[in-house]
């Protein structure tokens, strides 16, 4: 089972963990779909990588989104008696959520505008 | 005698001097600023776009610059009372947080958007290929319908507002192509070849170089580009298939014949000669082109015969050797008969 702290630390870094799975999928499908050949295909209409990375982006986002919302929730549960490192990483949790939501729609963004093998 | 007044003497007097200083020093930077290499005055789609952000970038730095300078200062000597304002959570969110969130949020589509309308492969485009070597271009333009493909080097001739793509690879280290005037940099990579898309849009004479440290003489790696109206561009490209002229001049034919017996074509190429050396330039129009040394003198007979017998005082560890050995005759007729290859 994993413990208290665990869980909190997870959780505080929850959105930093978002962007790195999103980061690492996008660069590591746009540069294996463009090594294979395989960027020109599309998927409903839109390319392949695009598809990825959209997709991608859109589970992280809502990863992200996610573990910020339970965060602002415990952050008004957290009583005045509550321990100060527990109010910390609640507060710390929700400014990382908070940054790495628009860091998750940064990344993405090229996607859409960029052709995806340049 | 006024105290006062001799104390504020100097001051003023400095003060009057330093303004006038940075006067000189604005109107001399901004000398630099149209010509034959420069960032700051495109003459094609991709470097004003390039050139348009480079000014939003410098333009919007600089003004938060002097707003960020302008609060530090204001919460430096502004009474107490006054400056609360600056430490106020409401301050940190929206000056600290929100601004940046925003300006960055317009900044990056801006620049991606940059990014993808700046050197795109258009179709119909003119292939041009260079290869960097120490300290010089080759430049190659492969054969087009019934066009013959021929080389030349450190000079590169594109027609106005016709797309062209240029190849570019490396023979022996990293070299990098860079025209300010047209585009962005591409890296000259040996095994490699990247590729660089722009159009010229104004016809002239422009200068690129080698952007990436590629040993000693890498400074001195330069190359002229010159833009032509399209028929004068076919002209010059009919004319640089030809083969090499035959010396008009009993002194000129001296001078092939002094470049054959000197071993020059084991190096150099003279198209219509038996001169097929790959290693160095193609001769067959050096006399045509407009410098020399890739784009350290301009070309006639003395700065030929100069550089013939003294490459190695002039360009330290270029690979031709110096040839100090021909009599002053022997160098104007060698220099001359070059001269003659327009």
């Amino acid at each position: 089972m994993i413990g208290r702290r665990t869980g909190q630390v997870v959780l505080m870094l929850a959105g930093l963990l978002a962007w790195a799975v999103q980061f690492t999928i996008i660069y590591g499908a746009t540069s294996t779909l463009c090594g294979l050949d395989r960027a020109d295909a599309t998927l409903l209409g839109i390319g392949n990588v695009q598809a990825v990375v959209l997709a991608t982006t859109l589970a992280a986002f809502l990863a992200a989104a996610g573990a910020l919302a339970w965060l602002l929730w415990a952050q008004k549960r957290t009583s005045d008696q509550a321990a100060p490192a527990d109010r910390f990483m609640t507060q710390a949790g929700a400014l990382i959520g908070g940054f790495s939501l628009i860091a998750i729609l940064w990344q993405g963004l090229p996607a859409l505008i960029l052709p995806a093998c340049a | 005698m006024d105290l006062e007044a001799t104390r504020q003497g100097p001051a003023g007097r400095l003060r009057t001097a330093m303004a006038r200083a940075a006067v000189v020093a604005c109107a001399l930077s901004l000398m630099g600023c149209d010509g034959v290499q420069s960032a700051l005055d495109p003459a094609g789609g991709d470097a004003l776009r390039i050139y348009r952000l480079t000014l939003v970038m410098t333009i919007g730095g600089s003004l938060i610059f002097l707003l960020v300078t302008g609060l530090l200062l204001y919460a430096i000597f502004a009474a107490p009372e006054r400056r609360v304002w600056l430490g106020s959570r409401r301050t940190v969110i929206i000056g600290g947080l929100a601004f940046p969130i925003v300006v960055l949020s317009g900044l990056l589509p801006y620049g991606l958007i940059v990014m993808r309308d700046t050197d795109v492969p258009r179709s119909g485009a003119l292939p041009v290929e260079v290869i960097g070597e120490q300290y010089w271009w080759r430049v190659k333009y492969p054969a087009e319908q019934e066009r013959a493909e021929f080389s030349t080097a450190n000079e590169l001739v594109v027609p106005v507002g016709r797309p062209v793509t240029v190849s570019v690879t490396a023979a022996d280290v990293i070299h990098s192509f860079w025209i300010p005037n047209f585009g962005g940099k591409v890296d000259m990579i040996p095994g490699r070849v990247n590729r660089l898309n722009f159009t010229a849009e104004r016809p002239g004479t422009y200068r690129g170089v080698c952007a990436e440290f590629c040993g000693d003489q890498h400074a001195r790696m330069a190359f002229d580009v010159v833009a032509l109206e399209p028929d004068a561009f076919a002209a010059w490209r009919d004319e640089q298939a030809n083969p090499a002229r035959e010396p008009d001049l009993p002194d000129r034919a001296r001078g092939r014949e002094l470049f054959r017996a000197g071993g020059c074509g084991s190096c150099h190429v003279v198209r219509g000669t038996e001169a097929d050396g790959a290693f160095g330039p193609d001769l067959t129009h050096v006399g045509s082109r407009r410098t020399i040394g890739a784009g350290q003198f301009p070309n006639n007979v003395g700065t030929l015969a100069g550089w013939i017998a003294n490459t190695q005082h002039i360009k330290p560890g270029v690979r031709m050797p110096s040839y100090g050995s021909f009599t002053g005759e022997d160098l104007r007729a060698l220099a001359g008969y070059l001269e003659s290859l327009k």
